[in-house]
């Protein structure tokens, strides 16, 4: 079932565990969701003062957002709003916290994981790699990123995209009496941290700060509202596409025949064709562009298919290379 | 078929395993929290409809960016029977 429907979830007042896997001790974590097939997860972290570990990686992509404090990561310093991407199998320089610092860490294909290795692994995807604080080093650009678009006010960074899944990961704010009169769905499920403030959706309402949610594909969100601004972290496992409507007390289901109706208006030679007798291969249909993407972990995941998982226990990127 | 890094990933120890399953069991009572709240904001959530419902026919809804389309009030969907479901 992937991960469960959290919205909303303020995790502010709720108490920090210890960490105690590998290359997380020394840190605490609240986990904001997780994916109970594959252990992929959203977790917020409190890396104390005096945290350190050694270079490692991880088998899984990796997403870090810097809330507040300073990590020393590598040769990098990352401040408040560094965003990092690390794909799996890139080893990260060692990290140091002196003082304390919060982050957002997310696990996108499996549990937490964490080999103490000074090389990447020889089947990294390396040029994938991101590194930028968010804050000073990408610029607002307006909500229309997408058609049909957000009202004015809804502002957006880019962080990184995923050219095989089209899957973003993005800062966005909404300006003091944003509004937007519709409500919305998307074939992607979604998710958000609010940085700092407040807004408000019809069926859920009020998302305050540390206010988060993990949204599956298809069920509904808005009208919005937000009084004073708002600044979030958000993100999505495929491509973002704004299904508005008014009607308030529509279901996944539903909404997912309305896309397919999209699907069949828009597309009709490829509708008739994938419904067709023996095109709607279970593996997904051959790429001549990406001729291996039906492999990529991303992709395999939407399609509820296994990730990893069946070597034995305990061998370190070290023990491989001998 | 191209081999990926996700695949190398090692079996779960048990002491990872130990730790998805407990946060598993946590997250369903977060879940069961969630659905109990929102149901609970049932109430003001049929304000919220109706005020919507009002707005779309008078300002209009937002049909692309700032672009508002007027729903005449036959176009306005009927509630149907049972409860507002917004946790799926």
């Amino acid at each position: 079932m992937a991960r469960p429907h959290i919205e909303p979830y303020v995790e502010l007042n709720e108490p920090f565990k210890k960490f105690d896997i590998a290359g997380f001790k020394g840190s605490h974590y609240k986990v904001l969701s997780l994916d109970v097939d594959t252990g992929a997860c959203t977790l917020k972290v409190r890396f104390d003062g005096g945290y350190k570990r050694k270079p490692g990686l991880s088998y899984s992509d990796l997403e870090v957002f810097v809330l507040n404090g300073t990590l020393k990561v590598g040769k990098q310093v990352w401040t408040e709003g560094h965003y990092a991407f690390i794909p799996a199998g890139v080893a990260l320089g060692a990290v140091e916290c002196s003082k304390g610092a919060e982050a957002l860490v997310m696990f996108n294909d499996s549990e937490p994981t964490y080999v103490e290795s000074d090389r990447n692994h020889q089947l990294a995807l390396t040029e994938a790699y991101v590194s930028v604080n968010s804050y000073e080093d990408r610029p607002w650009g307006p909500g229309n990123l997408v058609s049909p678009s957000v009202a004015s006010g809804c502002l957006i960074k880019v962080l990184h995209y995923d050219p095989l899944s089209e899957a973003l990961s993005f800062l966005y704010c909404m300006t003091p009496q944003f509004a937007q009169d519709n409500i919305s769905y998307h074939d992607s499920a979604e998710e958000s941290y609010h940085i700092w403030g407040t807004s408000w959706m019809m069926q859920f309402g009020e998302l305050p700060t540390g206010g988060y949610f993990w949204r599956p594909p298809y069920i509904n969100h808005g009208s919005f509202r937000c009084k004073y601004g708002t600044i979030a972290f958000g993100r999505t496992d495929s491509v973002l596409f704004n299904y508005f409507h008014y009607n308030p007390w529509t279901n996944p289901d539903e909404n997912k025949l309305r896309a397919a109706a999209k699907l069949y208006r828009a597309r009709p030679q490829l509708f008739d064709w994938v419904a067709s007798d023996g095109h709607n291969h279970p593996h997904g249909p051959a790429d001549f562009q990406y001729t291996d993407y039906q492999d990529d972990p991303q992709i395999r995941m939407l399609h509820g298919k296994k990730v990893g998982g069946g070597a034995s226990a305990g061998k370190s990127a070290k023990a491989r290379k001998k | 078929m191209a081999k990926r890094v996700q695949d190398a990933r090692p079996a779960r120890s048990k002491d990872v395993q130990a730790w998805v399953t407990e946060n598993i069991a946590e997250q369903k009572k977060r879940y069961a929290a969630i659905v109990k709240e929102q149901d609970e904001l049932g109430p003001d959530r049929e304000k919220w409809v109706a005020e919507f419902l009002q707005i779309v026919q008078t300002k209009g809804f937002n049909a692309d960016g700032d672009r508002r389309v007027v729903i005449k009030p036959e176009q306005i969907p009927k509630k149907p029977k049972g409860p507002h479901k917004v946790i799926f």
